[in-house]
């Protein structure tokens, strides 16, 4: 939750921030693009007790480590498993159904064990539980994720994610946390399988042979969550915390590559080769922390403005009462009610577009040398 | 290209210039294996007498034995010795008979007379608390500000209740330091006219005093300069302690009136500037002054990313580089992004020159 | 090591015998699917003012579904405020939100525990989005406000013997029910607020086979559908046409975005249906 970024600004600057991002183009506090993200450092393979593990730092400081780390677990059979009493006629009905092989996987989402940890932050703490689900979230919506985690139809492997913010929260955490997360699943090899069928699971003790989870020739990729504000009708990417104390909405939406679907031919004659399918896994409004902020006293009411002409006070004091809910220019108000459908559906449409945030993201990240 | 991923830097690999050079070159090439524990001898700089030596100390070398030397900032004297030995990391400064040492890097420490940008973040009975990046809060008593209604305005239960009126939660502040606390914390004062609420621009913080980055203690901590690209005036404040304001400068009515002259009587300023003092409503600022006011605060930034000191020189050399860079630059001069190889190479550009 | 001198059972883990649901087999094949309109929501009971020592309450029901043994959702919210912060706490110049969802430990088929998981925080964190657009914070400084949310009912599918599919669908009926009554109670509370606001859900549910275009429904029961591709919850502000809070889960190809403005254009429908309910009920409270 956004909100919980204690933003320390006066009402005359948020006033100007508004303002400078209400342009048209928006100037940003720093002079960056609307959709400009601030340069960033990347590497991974940095632990090697892990499966796979990512550091990302930003210019500001900011730092987050995730780590993979995957163990070999019994799959309970369910007590419905209509397969039990069959000895190999499970795998016939499979096939190419999904929908039979996602029944049978009953509680996959424990197969997926993700925490974050913020510095100065409980672990039940309500943000850090919000980014904690916004997170798995992304990664379970599909349900194609734990497929990769099947070994057999006795085993499975459990992934622990495990999220660390190195640095203080100095802004919101999330398209950080996000990204080095999808670096860290980018990076995760399992051991390679030497058992075959359904006998108890042994792997191949050469770590060079382990495949990489997402194999690097094919297209799927682990999804990642951006973060995206608006101020009146300016859309703004990777937002800093003196942005978002003046946001008006923020979205943080989550998006992967598709992987290639068997059957769907339509839309693949739209693709190009290279192009970028992308899909929407999920979308949670954040609140911002421009709710929480103080509001400025316009001059009109201010007991302290204009107290040189003793006259002018009683004059002032009926407008004073009308100005209280108007908005006066170069007053900052924190922002009541919502958004507007059509702003957020822009926003959305904005993410999403060809060629535009997302599939740059997405591409540099794929740019990323993976040790 | 929205989004730039670089690999980490590589680690810098270590000087050894304090070491003496002589032995540790020929030591390093010979040896096959095993690390060269090169370990300077005890430092005694027995050549301190006369002439200063200014380098890198660490807390617990001596600096001079002798007894005519004063002692100053970061420095001590153990017991039953004359010796002034460092108690920081940092280099020595000498100022005639004064030696202390200015760490590289550290939290700001006021002194009396500094010129200081703050804000509020606790309002207590009669005085607001003050951070301006110190150890500790300042303080701002309710007694040390100017009450709107001229200089002689007695200051009422009233005005003890409406506190919040005058300075609240989260507002920026210039101020002056009057005096300092037995335990190091500041009291300021904004009794000037120049002094008072922050509004119409934009605020920057620069971390780490001393040394050769962040704000340095300069003649003119506050100035008004020309923007360009048909920006309007612009005032920058710098407040020693590492925060900056800069913002649209306005015209107080008297300058106005006076037609750029400073003239009018004491009692007529006090009045007609008190009127806006404690306003947290912003004026109109045109788009031209807003990008020239970010692209200032990118050249503050690229500064001190580079380790370059930040006073009003530096800033108006930087910013005058900043704008033709951008000229030149094939985006034209309204990109005004500062971060990361554009600041490099300002930075290049600057200490170049 | 066995042990010969007894009859022992059998060595391994065994699974426990399954039984056939006689009593839903000739009803689920009558009354699978939906029987409601696609853009119907379940009928609804909302009443204020049912905890006299609070501030503010409110109780909601959702109707269960024809097939038998299908809850609905019941709601029990309680607001406490607005009233002054402790000492210690920091000045604030607006309202201080509390929100906590709680399920009773009986609500849902798989019993919980007594201390909140991170799901039911996740729904306190959606709540508190989705109120604080409507609440007009800055004419409460220095005070805080408390609601108190407990699921009764979780809307959940008993007498299934499937798997339990997804429970984020559950959730997300439970989130729209849980912002509907945090408004009442609101409003019962005499809290200034903007706008009431009404949580409705759609869901874009597999048509009968794979080849036909998914289509939307709003107010969805998971056990009725094949299967859900992706769901929204929307907190919805009537008058004023604004939304405070979208949630939205599932997989949606980002070529297909116009399924996705008409999922969200449903979960307005719904909300808006909600809000007509909320509305009829403030006033039927203070006729």
């Amino acid at each position: 939750m956004a909100s919980q970024i204690h933003v320390n600004l006066s009402p005359a600057e948020l006033a100007y921030l508004h303002a400078s991002l209400s342009l048209t183009p928006p100037i940003r506090p720093d002079g960056r693009s609307p959709d400009q993200y601030r340069p960033l450092s990347a590497e991974t393979g940095i632990l090697p007790g892990t499966n796979g593990s990512a550091r990302i730092c930003f210019a500001d400081g900011t730092e987050a480590i995730v780590g993979v780390k995957a163990e070999v677990e019994k799959t309970g059979r369910r007590w419905d498993d209509d397969t039990i009493f069959l000895e190999g006629g499970g795998d016939d009905e499979e096939g190419g159904d999904k929908e039979k092989g996602s029944t049978q996987q009953g509680g996959n989402k424990e197969w997926v064990e993700l925490t974050v940890e913020i510095p100065g932050q409980r672990d039940d703490d309500s943000a850090t539980v919000f980014l904690a689900q916004m997170l798995s979230e992304a990664l379970l919506a599909d349900g194609g994720f734990v497929e990769r985690l099947k070994i057999n139809r006795g085993w499975h492997w459990k992934l622990y994610l495990d999220i660390l913010l190195i640095s203080p929260p100095l802004s919101y955490p999330l398209p950080l946390l996000s990204l080095t997360t999808h670096l860290a699943l980018l990076s995760t090899r399992l051991p390679r399988l030497k058992s075959e069928g359904d006998e108890d699971p042994f792997f191949d003790d050469d770590w060079a042979a382990a495949p990489y989870l997402y194999p690097r020739d094919k297209k799927a990729r682990p999804p990642v969550t951006l973060l995206v504000m608006a101020v009146g009708n300016n859309i703004i990417f990777d937002p800093a915390k003196e942005e978002l104390a003046v946001a008006d909405v923020v979205l943080a939406v989550s998006v992967a590559d598709v992987a290639d679907r068997k059957g769907k031919g339509v839309e693949d004659e739209d693709m190009d080769v290279d192009g970028r399918k992308l899909k929407l896994l999920s979308i949670r409004t954040v609140d911002p922390p421009s709710r929480l902020t103080p509001p400025g006293v316009p001059n009109a009411s201010n007991t302290a403005y204009g107290h040189a002409s003793a006259g002018a006070t009683q004059q002032k004091m009926p407008e004073a009462r009308a100005v209280e809910s108007e908005a006066v220019e170069g007053v900052w108000k924190a922002p009541r009610g919502g958004a507007k459908l059509a702003v957020m559906g822009a926003l959305v449409q904005k993410v999403l577009q060809k060629g535009g945030v997302a599939d740059e993201v997405l591409d540099a990240l794929e740019a990323v040398d993976l040790s | 290209m929205p989004i730039t991923i670089h690999p980490p830097k590589p680690p810098r690999p270590l000087i050894s210039d304090n070491l003496p050079s002589d032995d540790s070159d020929s030591d390093s090439d010979t040896s096959i294996g095993g690390v060269d524990l090169g370990l300077p001898p005890k430092k005694r700089l027995t050549q301190f007498t006369s002439s200063p030596y200014t380098g890198i100390v660490t807390p617990g070398e001596i600096i001079t034995p002798d007894p005519q030397w004063m002692r100053g900032h970061g420095t001590y004297i153990p017991p039953q010795t004359t010796d002034i030995t460092s108690s920081l990391a940092g280099t020595i400064t000498r100022t005639n008979k004064l030696i202390s040492v200015r760490p590289l890097r550290a939290r700001y420490t006021p002194e009396v007379g500094d010129l200081v940008v703050g804000r509020i973040v606790e309002v207590q009975a009669k005085r607001w608390r003050v951070d301006v990046g110190s150890t500790q809060l300042a303080s701002l008593p309710l007694s040390a500000i100017n009450l709107p209604g001229g200089i002689l305005r007695k200051r009422t239960e009233t005005d003890e209740l409406q506190i919040r009126t005058f300075f609240a939660e989260g507002d920026l502040l210039v101020a002056e330091v009057q005096q300092l606390f037995q335990d190091g914390g500041a009291v300021l004062h904004t009794r000037s006219l120049k002094y008072g609420k922050l509004r119409n621009g934009a605020f920057v913080a620069v971390s780490g005093m001393g040394g050769g980055g962040g704000v340095v203690r300069s003649r003119r901590q506050a100035w008004t300069m020309e923007g360009a690209n048909g920006a309007g005036q612009i005032d920058v404040c710098l407040g020693v302690n590492g925060y900056v304001w800069i913002s649209k400068h306005v015209e107080t009515p008297a300058e106005l009136e006076g037609g750029g002259k400073t003239a009018a009587g004491i009692t007529n300023m006090e009045e007609n500037v008190s009127a806006t003092m404690y306003s947290s409503q912003n004026d109109k600022v045109d788009t031209e002054t807003m990008r020239e006011i970010a692209r200032l605060r990118g050249v503050i930034t690229a500064l001190v990313e580079n380790g370059l000191r930040v006073d009003e020189e530096m800033l108006n050399r930087g910013y005058h580089e900043a704008v033709e860079m951008a000229m030149v630059d094939w985006n034209g001069p309204d990109d005004i992004y500062l971060g990361g190889e554009r600041g490099e190479m300002l930075a290049a550009a600057l200490t170049g020159k | 090591m066995t042990d010969r001198r007894r009859i022992n059972g059998p060595a391994g883990t065994t699974i426990p015998p399954i039984f056939e649901d006689t009593s839903n087999k000739e009803d689920a094949n009558s009354v699978k699917g939906r029987t409601r309109a696609p853009d119907a929501v379940r009928k609804m009971f909302l009443r204020t003012g049912v905890t006299p020592t609070a501030s503010g309450s409110a109780y909601l029901e959702y109707e269960s579904s024809a097939k038998s043994g299908v809850s609905g959702i019941k709601l029990s919210c309680t607001v406490h405020g607005p009233r002054s912060l402790p000492r210690s706490s920091p000045f604030s110049p607006h309202i201080v939100l509390s929100t906590h969802v709680k399920y009773a430990p009986f609500a849902t088929k798989q019993r919980r525990g007594y201390l909140r998981d991170p799901s039911e925080r996740d729904l306190g964190t959606h709540l508190e989005t989705a109120l604080r657009g409507a609440i007009i914070a800055d004419r409460w400084p220095k005070s805080g406000v408390d609601i108190i949310i407990s699921v009764i009912e979780g809307d959940q599918d008993r007498a299934s013997s499937g798997p339990q599919s997804d429970e984020t669908w559950d959730m997300m009926n439970v989130l729209s029910g849980c912002i509907t009554v945090a408004s009442a109670a609101l409003a019962d509370a005499g809290i200034d607020c903007v706008d009431t606001v009404a949580g409705g859900v759609a869901a874009l549910v597999q048509g009968p086979s794979e080849d036909t275009p998914p289509s939307v429904v709003v107010d969805p029961i998971p056990s009725e559908h094949e299967r859900i591709l992706g769901a929204c919850c929307i907190a919805y502000l009537p008058t004023r046409d604004e939304v405070t809070n979208l949630w939205f889960k599932g997989d949606l190809p980002a070529s297909e975005m116009d399924l996705y403005t008409k999922l969200v254009e449903n979960g307005i429908l719904a909300s808006a249906s909600a809000s007509k309910v909320l509305v009829d009920c403030l006033k039927d409270a203070l006729a």
